[in-house]
């Protein structure tokens, strides 16, 4: 059996054409190639300093 | 696929040719992006439009930067009847790949009509009222306004499966399910379509099953008789209809198209016949007017030529009639060549010189005039005399009017001839015609006042004012 209560919290208001463009410039872009780019930038730097202290 | 680091086009190898750096995990993610896109390709050619959502959301996560994964979500928004969203992919896509994207296609067709633009934002706002009375209580109000918004999009999936959610729970089951039917026909494999469905649908077949099989009417419910060869089956219940009140309906009937015809057709009918009169009559009176004003400018062109035809007849008569200019040419002419034939012959010059009305004279050339004056005072002088003398014998027999004509031509023949302008003006006297006496008498005397004749014409001047 439904429960309408909770079903009605699953619905949300639509995004209005004037607030298209702010919806547009606040999402977030960021993907899994950006995560593993980041990640494999870090690990680089890590190294880096690892590899100064040893010097 | 191009390196992330360097951006060289990479090979099979799991490092860059260009730079050295391990790509083999970043190959994997793109390869997975695209695993996702193929998915969602599939999904949305069997219109399983939420999957494809999932598959497509799940690419971009993956590769923000796939541009056909992005116009293909927008696509399938745009199907589900979320415009915004659709709208927001494919400004993103356009952002990445400026140039050969079909996107741009999309967004031109949506900006290029504003009238859609619009209603666009009137479902939105109704949408988003209808969800409002919801969290309001006010599930009568949602409904109006969720038709509205499935009036104006009728794709609106989220719309419509509200609408059902607010049909299940007032018991509309029947509704619910219409709605949820029409949510299948656009997205296969909603999961909430797909659950609301099914609950509609167990109420449904409970209720089905509860409701006890209408009762058919047997034939029983007829009496079945024969007569003759024929066999009659007349229902029991069935109402005898009696031929008069047939009659009575059938009449009540044409006297109310009747009526209903003299009131609403006739004077429309009536009305129409009118204007149509007027305006037959209008086309009419402008037809005559045009007429008139033809006839009337046809009977002043008419006229105009009659006048013209008078004129130039008036002018031809003056060159060809008695005394006209031909008639005077010809004289003069008649004369010349008689004076030239015969100098002596004067009494044939002098008869065509006097055909020549003086009064043409007046109006003729000079050439004609020394012509004519020189042929005068060639013969003047002896034909003067000769009608003196003529004039002379016809006034000693009374005869005075011949004795008028010959002296007035002596006269005019020789001007210098008193005697003749002094028996002339006798003549007149004695013939009762005292104007011209009195003007010949006048003459002698302004123009030979020193001679005997002058005295006597101022005497008989005298006797004539004392008359």
């Amino acid at each position: 059996m439904i429960n309408f209560e909770e079903e009605l919290k699953k619905f949300h208001p639509s995004l209005e054409i004037e607030e298209a463009e702010d919806a547009i410039y606040n999402q977030d872009m960021t993907d899994m190639a950006d995560l593993l780019v980041g990640l494999i930038k870090d690990d680089k730097e890590g190294n880096n300093r690892t590899g100064k202290k040893h010097l | 696929m191009i390196c992330y680091n360097c951006g060289a086009n990479l090979t099979d190898h799991d490092f860059c040719t260009n730079c050295g750096a391990d790509v083999g995990i970043y190959k994997k993610i793109m390869s997975t992006a695209n695993l996702y896109y193929n998915e969602g390709l599939e999904r949305a050619g069997v219109r399983d439009l939420s999957g494809a959502i999932i598959s497509l959301r799940q690419c971009l996560k993956m590769n923000k930067n796939h541009v056909d994964a992005r116009n293909l979500l927008g696509l399938v928004y745009f199907e589900m009847g979320e415009y915004v969203a659709a709208l927001s992919e494919w400004v993103i896509s356009k952002n990445l790949r400026p140039t050969k994207n079909i996107a741009d296609d999309y967004l031109n067709m949506m900006q290029s009509n504003p009238a859609r633009l619009d209603t666009i934002s009137q479902t939105v706002k109704k949408y988003n009222q209808a969800l409002s009375y919801c969290y309001q209580g006010s599930y009568d109000l949602a409904i109006i306004q969720l038709k509205k918004v499935v009036s104006l999009n009728p794709k609106h999936v989220q719309g419509r499966q509200l609408l059902a959610l607010l049909y299940l729970n007032a018991e509309q089951w029947d509704d619910a399910r219409k709605e949820l039917e029409r949510c299948i026909r656009i997205d296969v494999n909603n999961t909430t379509t797909l659950r609301y469905l099914k609950e509609a649908n167990t109420v449904l077949e409970i209720d089905e099953a509860m409701t006890p099989p209408t009762k058919k009417k047997s034939i029983t419910d007829t009496v079945t008789y024969h007569r003759g060869n024929e066999t009659i089956i007349q229902p029991l219940n069935g109402k005898d209809t009696k031929m008069s009140s047939t009659i009575i309906n059938i009449l009540i009937g044409i006297a109310v198209g009747i009526a209903v015809a003299c009131l609403l057709i006739l004077p429309a009918r009536i009305s129409a016949a009118a204007e149509a009169n007027d305006a037959k009559l209008k086309e009419i009176g402008e037809e005559l007017d045009q007429k008139n004003s033809t006839i009337n400018s046809l009977e002043q062109e008419k006229n105009g030529l009659t006048a013209r035809v008078e004129k130039l007849e008036n002018e031809l008569a003056t060159y060809t009639g008695e005394g006209g200019t031909i008639s005077a040419m010809d004289n003069l002419l008649n004369a010349t060549v008689a004076y030239m034939g015969n100098p002596e012959a004067e009494s044939e010059v002098a008869a065509y010189l006097d055909q020549i009305d003086a009064g043409f004279l007046d109006q003729s050339t000079e050439a004609f005039k020394n012509l004519y004056n020189l042929l005068l005072s060639r013969v003047g002088a002896g034909v003067g005399t000769t009608y003196y003398e003529e004039g002379m014998h016809a006034y000693q027999n009374e005869m005075y009017d011949e004795a008028i004509t010959q002296l007035t031509k002596a006269y005019a023949y020789d001007s210098t001839n008193y005697d003749a302008l002094f028996n002339l003006a006798n003549a007149y006297r004695k013939a009762g015609d005292k104007v011209n006496a009195i003007s010949c008498y006048q003459t002698l005397v302004d123009s030979f006042p020193d001679t005997d004749l002058a005295t006597r014409a101022q005497s008989y001047l005298n006797e004539l004012d004392i008359d």
